[in-house]
């Protein structure tokens, strides 16, 4: 069994990466903005609305290369590597979990809610988490065991219990089968008939995620989203004093691609009773 | 003529920032909130207070004008547009937003002069973004000029809307079906941000290809109008005829292609008019 010592060293070492992290999302986040204002080239990945520019896989080269050369022995799962092929496999060595571009609909359209999210995960725990609000300049971090916070300001969930006075946020992921959005509309409408403050959808399910954990929302669930938009926010929303848990109401699962998170646990489980799954593949579907 | 709108406008630039400031201070506390037509129809002092601000400015300075304000309407006041120079008010755009802290909310102020919009202003405070029009001058935001994006191809447009405080089971069957068959069409993504005003000058500013609503109030699209059509896009009812200010109905678009794709996959439900409410509270006129 570790000693506290042991632990307090253990911990002080992603220190160093966290800020390893933070630095490199800051420079990722200048590229991105420098290339907002241009035209975008943009192709299609899994569907016609799943989208990806020449701006996610340089911004995501630029991140893992830079990390890889202070730590050469981690390893890497990034959206567009996984696009590319490389597998999902998050293993006990120390892992970056990364996406260079969360939004990058928005991004294509000049929406002004992009952000880039690095995560970090040792032991399979997510240890640390970084996510940086590309237009804004917000910084948001938080550390296990050490809050999280917003521009070095201390971040907390809200703690409404009640749906009747929730405001919750959602995203539709890549699915637009009839089927699907059948079912993303009657999730909506389900919980609108509880009477919920209102429903909101930004384009971006880390920056969503952030606005959860920084008390102006009090829930966000979604179906599709992917393990490099929920490892950075799951630590910040926790930290912040928030719950991250499986839609089936189970524990969080990384690679599930799905996601409820609240303030409290009473908002987590009312909204996880309350929608219905849209199914879609696992990341580590590929990773045995 | 055209010089006393301009120091209407500055006027109202100036008016429009301090009530920014009041809005973000409020921000910082815990708010109580009031409702009006439904649980999730949102009023709070603060909507109150600077409406109250916002119109006592004004009329020190244009005493003969005359006003259309969300919360001097919910208060019984007339919702009706006549020729005399008139300042149409939304003080808080994205109340829900503001009890919530969540960061969109903006103050609105739009002037019309013989029923026509002269200028608009929409400050988006908790962003310091604020979005101006004067009629045959372009818009701009924070004193750079706005354009549309110049989409035409739906498939490849983001489409925002909102829910409103709408939550009869009828209207939100309809709102859903509305957005499943724009969905399908398929376009790129839809948004809901909950603040029309901020909504339709995303439009504006090209950050987005169109945003339609039913339901919502002269007072939220008034200025947003005007500064959508000074920076190229359209503005129109849902049906794809001509806009009118008071029928709750909106399409805004960075084309009349994207804004006719829209009106063809959506239809609207029954609304009372703005300016059909003058008899509920009447006193006898």
């Amino acid at each position: 069994m570790a000693s506290s010592e042991e632990n307090e060293m253990y911990s002080k070492q992603w220190e160093g990466c966290m800020e390893i992290a933070v630095q490199t999302a800051r420079t990722a986040g200048q590229v991105i903005r420098e290339a907002f204002k241009h035209e975008k080239e943009v192709s299609t990945k899994s569907s016609p609305v799943d989208l990806v520019t020449e701006t996610d896989r340089l911004v995501e080269d630029l991140i893992i290369s830079s990390l890889r050369e202070k730590y050469p022995s981690h390893r890497f799962i990034g959206e567009e590597s996984s696009a590319a092929g490389e597998k999902c496999l998050l293993t006990d060595n120390p892992t970056w979990i990364i996406d260079p571009i969360d939004g990058t609909c928005n991004f294509i359209h000049s929406f002004p809610m992009v952000a880039v999210s690095i995560g970090f995960a040792v032991n399979k725990e997510l240890e640390f988490g970084v996510i940086y609000h590309c237009l804004d300049e917000n910084l948001y971090t938080a550390r296990k065991g050490h809050g999280a916070f917003c521009n070095g300001i201390q971040l907390q969930v809200s703690k409404e219990t009640d749906m009747s006075k929730a405001l919750i946020l959602t995203e539709i992921g890549a699915k637009r089968d009839p089927a699907t959005l059948k079912i993303f509309s009657g999730n909506m409408e389900r919980l609108l008939k509880a009477q919920v403050h209102g429903i909101r959808v930004i384009g971006s399910a880390t920056l969503a995620l952030c606005q959860v954990a920084s008390g102006a929302a009090d829930a966000y669930y979604q179906f599709g989203l992917h393990c490099w938009d929920i490892a950075a926010a799951a630590v910040i929303i926790r930290e912040a004093g928030g719950n991250v848990i499986d839609t089936s109401g189970g524990p969080l699962d990384l690679m599930s691609r799905r996601i409820v998170a609240a303030g409290t646990v009473e908002m987590a489980h009312y909204i996880a009773r309350e929608i219905q799954t849209i199914t879609y593949e696992r990341d580590d579907h590929n990773a045995n | 003529m055209a010089d006393s709108w301009q120091e209407c406008m500055e006027l109202g630039i100036s008016i429009a920032r301090n009530a920014g400031k009041v809005i973000c201070k409020a921000l910082q506390n815990e708010q109580s909130v009031m409702l009006k037509t439904s649980p999730a129809d949102l009023v709070t002092e603060t909507d109150q207070k600077v409406e109250k601000m916002i119109i006592s400015a004004i009329k020190e300075k244009f005493p003969t004008h005359s006003f259309i304000g969300e919360e001097s309407v919910a208060a019984g006041a007339q919702c009706v547009l006549t020729d005399n120079p008139t300042w149409i008010i939304d003080p808080v755009d994205g109340t829900t937003n503001f009890v919530h802290r969540f960061p969109f909310v903006a103050v609105s102020i739009a002037f019309a002069v013989n029923k026509v919009t002269e200028f608009g202003i929409v400050y988006s405070c908790k962003e310091d973004k604020m979005y101006t029009a004067r009629k045959g001058k372009g818009a701009f935001l924070n004193g750079v000029k706005l354009n549309v994006s110049g989409q035409t191809d739906i498939t490849k447009s983001l489409v925002i809307t909102e829910v409103g405080p709408e939550r009869d089971p009828k209207i939100l069957k309809t709102f859903f079906t509305n957005l499943e068959k724009l969905l399908n069409i398929p376009i790129h993504g839809f948004r809901a941000v909950g603040t029309a005003a901020t909504d339709v000058c995303f439009v504006a500013a090209g950050e987005a290809d169109a945003y339609y609503h039913i339901g919502l109030h002269c007072w939220d699209i008034a200025a947003a109008g005007i500064i959508v059509t000074e920076a190229g896009g359209v503005l129109m009812d849902t049906d794809g005829g001509p806009f009118d200010m008071m029928c709750r109905r909106i399409i805004a678009a960075s084309s009349r292609a994207v804004g006719e794709a829209v009106a063809k996959h959506i239809r609207a439900f029954p609304c009372a008019r703005d300016d059909e409410q003058i008899g509920v509270h009447a006193n006898g006129n």
